[in-house]
Order: structure tokens, then sequence, then C-alpha cells
């Protein structure tokens, strides 16, 4: 790395920090604020307590919140990693020209707006055969199609990386059957790429409210509904879940980068 | 019969022959090198005879028996990519001993042929290494020990020289000329090196466009070129057509001439009468460009001293080999 010195450093170090206060500063007054008794016309907040976290984290109805939040999230990412984890191998291994094809299905669901694609899905899932609507089924479905795009991209860059063909080639004359070079060879080079794909699905997932909203609403609580229905209630309490919610994706991105270290 | 035979080969893509009707003998413990320009169908032959390309029709018998149907698997042919293709997740040591795994090969066994592998290679003490953290070389190197551990009927080795830099690419072959020769192991190498191919094989097979237009060992293929593009590909021979050719004989010749540029000396007296027009140092060898009668000729001398160097612009006389000679279709 290029040694930085002087005014340059300093500019550059400047210009690093300030987006840093920037990011935080929002994130910084909202934990003051769940951890204040008041703070209204003072400058400071009057007096500090834990009551929001402890009213937060013993309401059954939050807990509840959290828990769907999490089985949705989670039933949507097991459904993308069993799908499109085949669907990648068959495409690159044995249809590379699909690729251009898929890159452009899995903007379909970032092309249409949210609202729009839950008024069609309430059509044709609200009633019928296929009624799923004010069931976590359909979340699970939906949010499957928001992952995709995630997912899809980031194991692809990783397959682009690891040379599939030949590894495949090699572990096949080697005496291995296609299920085995994919299961000994292929799999554990994209772990990286999968592991940045469930994360970065699961955490806009997990703040995902529209669909949410539309499509279950209260029949399904999951965490974000659950946060626009108590908007109304105390600000330090909302407040106390915001952080707690942003608490727990932190903690989930440190395991996760922590499992993806390099072995050396 | 030959050990490897490819009889009637054919293989098509699209519509377009990859190549037609190939045809080809390998004897037992033979190196034998496919050469030619990219695009020619060496790698795809190669890839067919290790299962990894089907074959549209023909047979390829090792050893008596026809490889086509078996899949790659239970082919028993060894090979090296060029890219490497070593497993990223495993340790040099389990890439080794990835081929033993799959034929369940147990522990000490499988442990004492990996090393003993790794040691024909001269990469013992870095079973524990990942691929990752080797040189270019060293990893190919892996690579080759594990298409040998297996000990394969056939050993395939697919440009592995030419991801490499010139002098580990040097060591490199000459290594697996000598792995080779110890074990006895029938090889066809695959390359577009024309140095390599004449150095490393017994025989070279000269491919171009889907078909093997010479055979012959290495002396052959560099003396006696077979038509213009084996002229062309192999050493640096002048090319002259008809009309050039007959200008500087002073007779009349029907056909191409190629000559060999060694073939040719310069003096600073006799008949043929040139002018230097430049000239480059290629090492133990100079390379002038002489201009005589209107034809521009290379010619390559042994650099013995600087004494001898033919500055450029002097005239010079040119005697050329007649034996060196050839007409080419």
């Amino acid at each position: 790395m290029r040694a930085e010195t002087g005014s340059g450093s300093l500019y550059h170090r400047l210009v690093v920090y300030t987006l840093f206060v920037l990011l935080l500063l929002p994130l910084a007054g909202t934990l003051l604020y769940s951890v204040s008794t008041s703070w209204s016309a003072s400058l400071l907040p009057s007096g500090l307590t834990l009551k929001w976290y402890l009213a937060l984290w013993t309401d059954a109805r939050f807990l509840a919140a959290f828990g769907q939040s999490l089985l949705v999230c989670f039933g949507a990412l097991l459904l993308s990693v069993v799908l499109i984890l085949p669907l990648l191998f068959v495409v690159h291994y044995h249809f590379p020209r699909l690729d251009a094809l898929m890159n452009v299905l899995i903007l379909l669901p970032f092309a249409v707006p949210p609202v729009v694609s839950s008024v069609g899905l309430l059509q044709l899932y609200g009633s019928g055969p296929m009624a799923m609507v004010g069931t976590p089924w359909i979340l699970i479905g939906c949010y499957f199609t928001i992952a995709l795009p995630f997912m899809y991209r980031a194991i692809t860059n990783n397959l682009q990386a690891i040379n599939l063909r030949d590894l495949m080639d090699a572990a096949q004359l080697l005496g291995a059957n296609t299920w085995q070079a994919a299961f000994l060879v292929v799999l554990p080079n994209l772990r990286k790429g999968l592991l940045v794909a469930l994360l970065l699905s699961f955490s806009f997932l997990f703040g995902e409210f529209v669909f949410a909203n539309l499509l279950v609403g209260t029949r399904y609580e999951t965490l974000q509904v659950y946060l626009n229905n108590m908007r109304n209630s105390s600000g330090h309490f909302n407040s106390a879940l915001v952080i707690s919610y942003f608490f727990f994706v932190l903690v989930l991105t440190w395991v996760a980068n922590r499992l993806n270290k390099d072995k050396s | 019969m030959s050990f490897v035979s490819v009889q009637k080969l054919q293989k098509s893509y699209a519509g377009s022959a990859v190549f037609n009707d190939i045809d080809c003998q390998v004897e037992r413990g033979e190196f034998v090198t496919l050469l030619g320009p990219s695009g020619c169908g060496k790698s795809t032959l190669l890839r067919c005879i290790a299962g990894l390309t089907p074959v549209d029709s023909g047979r390829i018998l090792l050893d008596g028996q026809d490889l086509v149907p078996l899949s790659p698997q239970k082919r028993g042919i060894g090979m090296v990519f060029q890219s490497y293709a070593l497993f990223p997740n495993m340790t040099v040591e389990q890439n080794v001993a990835f081929g033993l795994r799959m034929q369940k090969v147990k522990g000490e066994e499988s442990q004492a042929r990996a090393r003993e592998a790794l040691q024909l290679v001269e990469l013992q003490d870095f079973a524990t290494r990942y691929p990752h953290q080797l040189s270019g070389g060293q990893c190919q190197r892996v690579a080759l020990a594990r298409s040998l551990v297996t000990r394969p009927r056939l050993l395939l080795l697919d440009e592995p020289l030419s991801a490499l830099d010139a002098r580990i690419r040097k060591h490199l072959r000459e290594q697996i000329r000598e792995i080779q020769r110890e074990l006895g192991l029938t090889t066809l190498f695959v390359t577009h090196d024309q140095e390599e191919a004449l150095t490393l094989s017994d025989r070279i097979f000269l491919m171009n466009q889907g078909r093997i237009v010479q055979s012959g060992d290495a002396e052959t293929l560099y003396t006696a070129p077979v038509d213009l593009f084996a002229a062309g590909f192999i050493g640096n021979y002048n090319l002259l057509d008809a009309d050039s050719a007959s200008r500087l004989l002073q007779r009349p010749v029907s056909a191409r001439l190629a000559i060999r540029p060694e073939s040719i000396t310069l003096r600073l007296d006799g008949e043929l009468e040139g002018q230097v027009r430049s000239h480059s140092l290629l090492g133990n060898v100079i390379r002038y460009r002489v201009e005589a009668r209107g034809v521009e000729l290379v010619v390559d001398v042994l650099n013995r001293s600087s004494a001898d160097l033919h500055p450029d612009g002097q005239r010079v006389s040119l005697s050329i080999d007649p034996t060196a000679l050839r007409e080419v279709a």
C-alpha cells in the first residue's frame, strides 16, 4: 500500500471520519433516546434507564414477531439455497449461455415495485386452490424472489472465480461422480459467496415491511409490521426496538465474518 | 497393435467439424506431442480421449479396450490442466490423495502413496500447504503428482506449461520428461510451442484445422516439413514462392521453396551477392535479414565473436547448402 504523508493523509482521514460520524449520528441519537427516561425540552436526556429494553424483551407480542420474522427469513433463505445452488450449478456447468437470460430474470423482482407486485400476489393467491394470503407461506415464497438476485449474483461471482469446469473435470478424472465432485470440490469453495449472499439477503429480508404488511399484516406479525403497529406507543420504546434490531443484525454480520475467515 | 489407437474419430460443434476422421497411434511408454496453433482441435482431441467431451463417432482404443462408451471416471486416465485445477479447499496432500479417496484407498496406504507422489515432484515438504500458498510452478507439480498417484494407464497434459514463466517452464518440462521416463508412462502432451514439442517428444503429431498434417520425430518434422503449413509452423523457414526462388537460384523452380535460416552461410566474397538489411541478437545466434537479388532472406549465424559481426548495410555473399533446399506443396 502507498504511504500517505502530511496534508493528503489528513484530508483522507477527515473524509472517512466525517462519513462515519454522519452515518453513526442518527444511530447514536436513537441509542441515547432508547436508554433515557425522558428527553424532550432539554439538550441532554434527563436520566438514564434500561426500562424500555426490559419492557420490549418481556413483551410476548414482540418476541412472537421476532421469532416469526426469523422463521420467515430462514424459510425463504433455505428455499433459495435448495433451489438456487443446483440451478447455478446447472447453468454454469451445462448451459453457460443461459447466464445472460438468468441475469435478466433475476432483476424482475426489483423491476416491479413491491406495492404493484403485492397487488398481483393478492389477486393470484387471495382465493382459489392456492389461497395463501395471510399465512407465512406466501411471505416465504415472496421473499424467495427478493433473495434471488442477491444469491444469484454473489454466488455467480464466486463460481467465476473458481474455474468450475476445470475443477469438475479434474475431480471426475480422479474418479469422483458428479455428486461427489459437486459436494467435495465445488460446494466448499462456494462457502464465501454463499455466506455473503445469505447475509445480504437476510439483512434485507429481516427489514422488509411492504410485502409483510400487505400480504400478511397482523395475521402473522413480523418485526417490521410490529414496529409499524407500535408507532403510536412511546418513542423510547420504539427506539429500543430499532436498536435491538440493529444490534441483532450487527452480531449476525460479525459471526458470519468470523466464519468466512480464510484458513491459512 | 498400438497401446493407444484413435480410429476415425469425428467431432463437430454446432454443425462445424472440429476434426474429421482422425487416426493416430501411440506406442506404450511413448511421449507424444500434439502440436498446432490454437483452434486446431488438439485440446478437443485430448478431451475426447479423457471422456470430458463426447465424440460423434469413431473409436478410441486403450490397450485394446474401447474407451468411447466409458465415463471419464472409468478410463484410468490422468490429466493435467493449463489452469492447474487444484482444489482450493484442500491441502496439497489432500489434493494428491483425492483420487485415492475416490478409489476408497484408506489411511496409511493412501498417505504413503500421496507422500510418494509428492516426493516424485520434490514437494514433500509442502504437504500441509494450501494451493493459494504455492507458486504457479509448484501448483502444476502438485497437479502432476495428483494425476500420477492413481497410477493411470495414460497421462494427458493439456498445455501444462503455458501459464508459467520461461525459466520455470524449462525446468518443469525437464522434470515432466524425467518422471515420464522413470515411470515408463505413455503420455500425450498438447502444446502450441514448437520448442517444447521438439525438445520433449519421442514423436510429434502436427495438427492444423482438425487434421494431423504430419507426424514423426522431432528431427523429421524440423528438417523435412511436408507442406507449407508445416514449414511455416516449425522452425523459421524462409518460404519463397516459385518466382522469387527462380530469381534467387537463377534456375527455373516450379514449386515453393523452403530454406532453413541456418543452412545459409555469409561470406565476404562469392557468387551470390547480397546486403545486410538488419540484424538482431538472439543470444547464441545472430539473425540477419539479408537482401539478395530482390529477395529478403533470414539467415541465422552462430554468434562466435563480435569480430565476425556483419554491420547493417554491409555487402556480403551468401552460400546456400543445396541439400537443405526443400520444395513444399
